[in-house]
């Protein structure tokens, strides 16, 4: 699971999803309706956050010497500086859904066939990104041009307003669907805001990590109050850091060139797949 | 938007969601809670966090001098 989750956490395809559906297919030993199943889930996400720090860790650092430079001055005067404040912009929105829709989205969360549909209709809003962007390079004139010259042609994370960092922050709330992947909604919605899929990639990730960091506060004294198998849980939490580091390198140089649409394709095909298994009780 | 009364008006909100973000993490606030008692430290996370923002827009909202 920890392998599964790490794995799938930055890919846009939905690692609450597939942590849902693929223990259901396979028969793991799982109870999805424990209530130490979402904190679990929530530990796993740790180990991805966890990656993501080490990842970024001087952006970070950055980041938040910035924000209290900015905080304190009163005025934007670096990209840190920025990327900071579009930071802060981005999580309020996804926060607020997320801390008032909690109970409604986590009741369905014990259902692979709510997951499954999900990750049909996320693997759709992944090719709609796409189209729309195709579209906003044809408006562009950049079609011509090679898949890396044309991603030059827009922008860094930091020259996105502060509109569209809300407007993407309250995208990453529909994560907490099982099947629609945050990182998904958030890179398309970067896109949609004009940056470099690579850009987009990079805010998604900085975006997650705080949201992710929080609610693991949150949840995790939870998990350890149900009597489970910490060291295993821990281990697993791990494995996942470990899948996410590695998955996060290889997102960031396929970016550089590569697009969403295969992702899409390969949900709503895992998806159909999901339900028709789960249908047929295979 | 540089304007004193924009930068006290979010500067008043920020004290207003400090003081909610404390009746949430005492249990004493059980507006849309899962639960109907107890304190809910998420809601109080997302009001300290809202508190800050809103500081931190005053202080961008406060007209400097030169």
């Amino acid at each position: 699971m920890g392998l599964l989750q790490g794995a799938t956490e930055l890919f846009p395809v939905s690692s609450l999803g597939h942590s849902v559906i693929i223990p259901s297919i396979l028969h793991w030993q799982f109870k999805q309706s424990d209530p130490t199943f979402v904190p679990f889930l929530v530990l796993l996400h740790l180990g991805t956050a966890g990656a993501l720090l080490v990842l970024y860790r001087d952006q970070w650092v950055a980041i938040i010497r910035g924000f209290f430079t900015a905080a304190v001055r009163g005025r934007i005067t670096t990209e840190p500086e920025r990327l900071a404040m579009l930071l802060l912009t981005g999580t309020i929105p996804a926060g607020i859904l997320g801390v008032y829709f909690e109970t409604r989205i986590k009741s369905l969360f014990a259902s692979p066939y709510v997951a499954a549909a999900f990750l049909v209709v996320n693997g759709i809003l992944l090719i709609a990104f796409e189209l729309l962007r195709r579209r906003a390079e044809q408006r562009t004139a950049v079609h011509s041009m090679t898949r890396a010259e044309q991603e030059q042609s827009f922008a860094e994370a930091e020259r996105i307003s502060f509109r569209a960092a809300a407007i993407i922050g309250a995208c990453q709330a529909l994560a907490f669907l099982p099947g629609i992947s945050r990182s998904g909604v958030t890179i398309g919605g970067g896109l949609l805001a004009g940056l470099r899929h690579q850009e987009a990639a990079r805010f998604s990730f900085l975006l997650a990590t705080p949201v992710i960091l929080a609610a693991g506060l949150v949840e995790v004294p939870q998990l350890f109050a149900g009597g489970v198998p910490v060291g295993e849980y821990l281990a697993a939490a791990v494995l996942s850091g470990v899948a996410a580091y590695a998955s996060a390198r290889f997102l960031l140089r396929y970016f550089r060139s590569g697009r969403l649409d295969p992702y899409g394709f390969y949900c709503i095909a895992a998806g159909l797949l999901s339900l028709a298994l789960l249908h047929f009780g295979l | 938007m540089k304007s004193r009364t924009v930068a006290i008006g979010l500067g008043v909100l920020g004290v207003v969601f400090v003081i909610i973000a404390v009746l949430y993490a005492l249990g004493v606030l059980q507006l849309f809670t899962s639960t109907t008692s107890g304190p809910h430290y998420k809601h109080a996370i997302l009001f300290v966090v809202l508190a800050v923002a809103s500081f931190v827009a005053a202080n961008f909202a406060r007209p400097k001098t030169a």
